[in-house]
């Protein structure tokens, strides 16, 4: 019995690996596993290869093994094209159609079987992937019970019941094979467990937040969340526009904010690009609005449907003048659906654009999970408005003690202003002189300044009395815990993982006081990271960074190396 | 309501002696929306970056001078979200017609209530002279990428009725800034139309137009008045064409006269209300 096990699908288009994966995943969630499903694809819209990887935990959450316990190949062509990604090792069980290819060794318990055989039998040539699940379910030990049980649970498993004949050709297969014991524990809690991508998980944070309006052009990897929105908002009455560009995307969010409707756009990078004028605007008319940018390989198209976290710099600095706004990155699916609503709470409580970088791992990993952070209650901060019914000389950007100013909204009887993108009085008059334009850059920075209290928003793992840390951000945080924990360094090396960036809490910089030898880790070419924490903190002198470029997710075996070096 | 009897701020205009700008304003303060009655806490302006473009803050109700041509994708967003507002986009003829000219066709798709006001100088003033999409003339050095000798069909002059018509947006007029009342009831039929209206301001720039450009418009222009006929010569008196707000036909036949040639002044078309 094996607490975790990993396993692996490849085909050709046709094949269903994506569905059979989907459906592995659902089967065993509905039983109470854990499990993590990162998507592989090509930049193909129909056909071409497919390739899945799948954890599956009894006990929690765990990234998918470097090398595969299982692997499950429809074709081997296609097998070469995501070979990094799936692994085999001596112990690997390979189960194949198809003769091997050069270029594949295939390790000592492989076993070659005909599913399209198999599946024309049951009545239909296209439901190879459901035998190969059957088969899979018996490899796994998962009880006939619970099968049928799950079955009835979700709607996608429900078509499995037009397959049944195909899911037990493939149970009958495995028995005629001889494979050694891979049973996977029983759940040990055995509640079910929700399948949710990043992206979807966001959407639904935003409506729990309040936001009644989206406004989105699609791009890759981010279109999942604009999908997702779109049925929550109109089952709420809510505004939902696929504008013709993200200009018009970042600009009507700012016109429903103005009007006091909480507001979302997301994108990827080319559309964070088109997004900037309007974050500058947003800044500068200090109007609450959210932006979530899945990041994708770049610069320009880069590799639209891989991760990478290089949009940093720009999130943190894009834009001309001096434009503060708020940046934050979630580096879980918990962390997708809290900071989701905490950066409703910061945009709205601060007037103040919020930038959530989230990524193509995050944003498109099928995960299960336990549903109890939706289930939370969560405190919901609306904008400050201005006290009683104000008389005529209402003044919209009135310097006030913590510099946010009571923000009426259009509609508001006797609280009328002019907003502009212009330097401006206090009552919204534009103004071109030095004092105001000093005092205005003060009260738009200033306001800001409490976010860097907020510790929370910082996570720190491991002992904290450590002198070796690491310092990451986002997805590549996952990695780095579960090294170092395949390391057993986890009690050595204390980890930072800021989820607010940009103000950066003074956390960050305590963490670091406390640190001889710091480790920076982030996907990207540049460590654009390493370079902002260095523009705000002295970092200790034997800091090292480990950055590479995006189009492959951190393995715990590559990052063990600087990460065993640090802690030498 | 006493915020109604005046629809003025007390600050006063950066434009020129002289500008149309000013006839805009009374059209918007003095005639269209005391006439509808609208409190000024339910409108909402949104302009963009221009001369015009600084209209909102003149005027006493809710308004926005945002950035150079997204006054009518942020002003969609108001009006998405807020439907119980008047919401009013306005801007240059370099806001709707060159920054923001990608904007237009989903706006008119769409058919979002608001009513854009495009005010066209033919110029860039704020900038001080550059031509603009609708200028008449060309700057020296534009010559041999739009040159008629080659393309004689082509004329640097974007038309915004024309365009507007060919998109079919539900509502199109164009008035001038020099006939305050005809343009302040322009401006309250865009706003009663259920729909998106869009009206085009014609407007001298006393200070960067070629001299008697505007006096040459002004000259020219004819009304268009629903039943009569229409002021154009190809309009003979035994076959008159009489003008019908309601036949996109005539409207398109009416966008196809040069703008130089003949100003025309009224209700080009008026979809039915939604």
């Amino acid at each position: 019995m094996r607490d975790s096990i990993t396993v692996g699908s490849v085909g050709a288009g046709g094949d269903g690996v994506v569905v059979m994966g989907s459906l592995l995943q659902k089967l065993a969630a509905a039983q109470g596993y854990f499990s993590q499903m990162p998507r592989y694809y090509g930049a193909q819209i129909r056909g071409g290869g497919s390739a899945i990887k799948i954890s599956l935990d009894a006990a929690h959450l765990s990234l998918t093994k470097d090398v595969l316990d299982i692997l499950v190949c429809f074709s081997w062509e296609k097998y070469l094209e995501f070979k990094p990604e799936l692994s085999l090792g001596a112990d690997t069980i390979v189960i194949y159609e198809g003769d091997p290819v050069d270029g594949v060794s295939l390790p000592k318990s492989s076993f070659q079987i005909d599913f399209s055989r198999i599946s024309q039998e049951t009545g239909s040539a296209r439901n190879k992937n459901i035998v190969a699940l059957g088969l899979l379910n018996r490899l796994l030990s998962f009880p006939k019970a619970g099968i049928m049980r799950a079955v009835e649970s979700d709607a996608e498993l429900k078509l499995l019941k037009s397959n049944i004949a195909a899911l037990e050709a493939g149970e009958r297969a495995f028995k005629e094979l001889s494979l050694p014991d891979l049973s996977l524990s029983p759940a040990r809690d055995k509640s079910p467990k929700i399948v949710l991508q990043g992206n979807e998980i966001m959407a639904r944070a935003a409506i729990r937040a309040g936001c009644r309006a989206y406004f989105g052009y699609p791009i890759t990897p981010a279109a999942e969340i604009m999908q997702e929105i779109q049925g929550h908002l109109s089952a709420k009455k809510g505004v939902y526009i696929q504008a013709e560009d993200e200009i018009a995307a970042a600009a009507m969010t700012i016109g429903a904010s103005l009007v006091g409707t909480k507001s979302l756009t997301g994108t990827s990078g080319p559309g964070l690009d088109l997004m900037t004028e309007c974050i500058g605007l947003a800044s500068s008319a200090e109007i609450p609005m959210v932006v979530i940018d899945v990041q994708r390989g770049g610069a320009s198209t880069g590799i639209p449907s891989k991760s990478e976290q290089s949009d940093l710099n720009h999130a943190i600095y894009g834009g001309h003048g001096d434009a503060p706004r708020v940046v934050m990155a979630p580096y879980d699916l918990e962390g997708c659906y809290r900071l989701v609503i905490e950066g409703f709470n910061i945009a709205e409580g601060f007037q103040v654009p919020v930038l959530l970088l989230s990524d193509q791992w995050l944003g498109q990993t099928s995960t299960a999970v336990s549903d109890e952070f939706m289930k939370k209650n969560y405190q919901i901060i609306e904008r400050k408005k201005p006290a009683g019914q104000a008389s005529g000389d209402y003044l919209r950007y009135q310097m006030t003690d913590d510099f946010i100013s009571p923000m009426s909204v259009a509609g508001d009887e006797g609280a009328i202003y002019q907003a502009t993108g212009l330097t401006h009085k206090e009552n919204g008059r534009p103004a071109f002189d030095f004092k105001t334009q000093q005092s205005l850059h003060e009260k738009r920075w200033e306001k800001l300044i409490p976010l860097q209290q907020r510790d929370e928003l910082v996570k720190v793992f491991g002992n904290e009395a450590s002198t070796k840390g690491i310092i990451t951000w986002g997805s590549s945080a996952l990695v780095v815990l579960d090294a170092l924990k395949s390391l057993g360094l986890q009690d050595e090396v204390k980890v930072c993982v800021p989820e607010l960036i940009y103000p950066l809490p003074e956390m960050v910089g305590r963490f670091i006081k406390a640190t001889k030898r710091l480790l920076v880790v982030e996907m990207n070419y540049s460590g654009q990271l390493h370079s902002y924490l260095r523009s705000q903190l002295q970092l200790p002198r034997n800091t090292k960074l480990y950055a590479r470029a995006g189009g492959r997710p951190f393995s715990r075996e590559e990052l063990a190396k600087p990460i065993a070096k640090m802690a030498r | 309501m006493m915020e109604n009897a005046d629809y003025r701020t007390g600050l006063k205009p950066v434009w020129c002696a002289g500008c149309g700008d000013y006839g805009l304003l009374t059209a918007f303060t003095k005639r269209a929306f005391p006439n509808l009655g609208i409190p000024n806490h339910k409108i909402f302006i949104v302009s963009g970056i221009g001369c015009s473009s600084r209209l909102p803050a003149y005027i006493n109700t809710y308004g926005f001078n945002s950035i150079h041509g997204r006054a009518v994708v942020i002003a969609q967003g108001a009006k998405l979200a807020k439907p119980e507002l008047t919401v009013v986009a306005m801007g240059g003829d370099g806001d709707f017609f060159s920054i923001g000219a990608g904007h237009l066709p989903h706006v008119v798709r769409r058919n979002v209530d608001i009513t854009c006001v495009m005010v066209n100088n033919f110029v860039y003033g704020l900038t001080k002279g550059q031509i603009s999409p609708t200028t008449p003339n060309m700057m020296y050095g534009e010559g041999p990428f739009l040159s008629s000798e080659f393309y004689p069909p082509i004329t640097p002059m974007l038309d915004m009725v024309s365009y507007s018509v060919s998109t079919k947006a539900s509502f199109i007029a164009q008035g001038i800034a020099t006939d305050v009342s005809h343009l302040g009831w322009l401006i309250e039929e865009g706003i009663k139309h259920k729909g998106f209206s869009f009206i085009s301001v014609l407007t001298p720039c006393v200070t960067f137009n070629p001299p008697g450009l505007f006096d040459k418009i002004k000259e020219n222009a004819g009304y268009l008045k629903a039943g009569e006929p229409v002021p154009l010569p190809a309009s003979l008196p035994e076959k008159p064409w009489i003008h019908d707000p309601g036949d996109i036909g005539l409207a398109l036949k009416l966008a196809q006269v040069p703008l130089l040639k003949k100003p025309l002044l009224g209700i080009f078309f008026q979809g039915k209300s939604t």
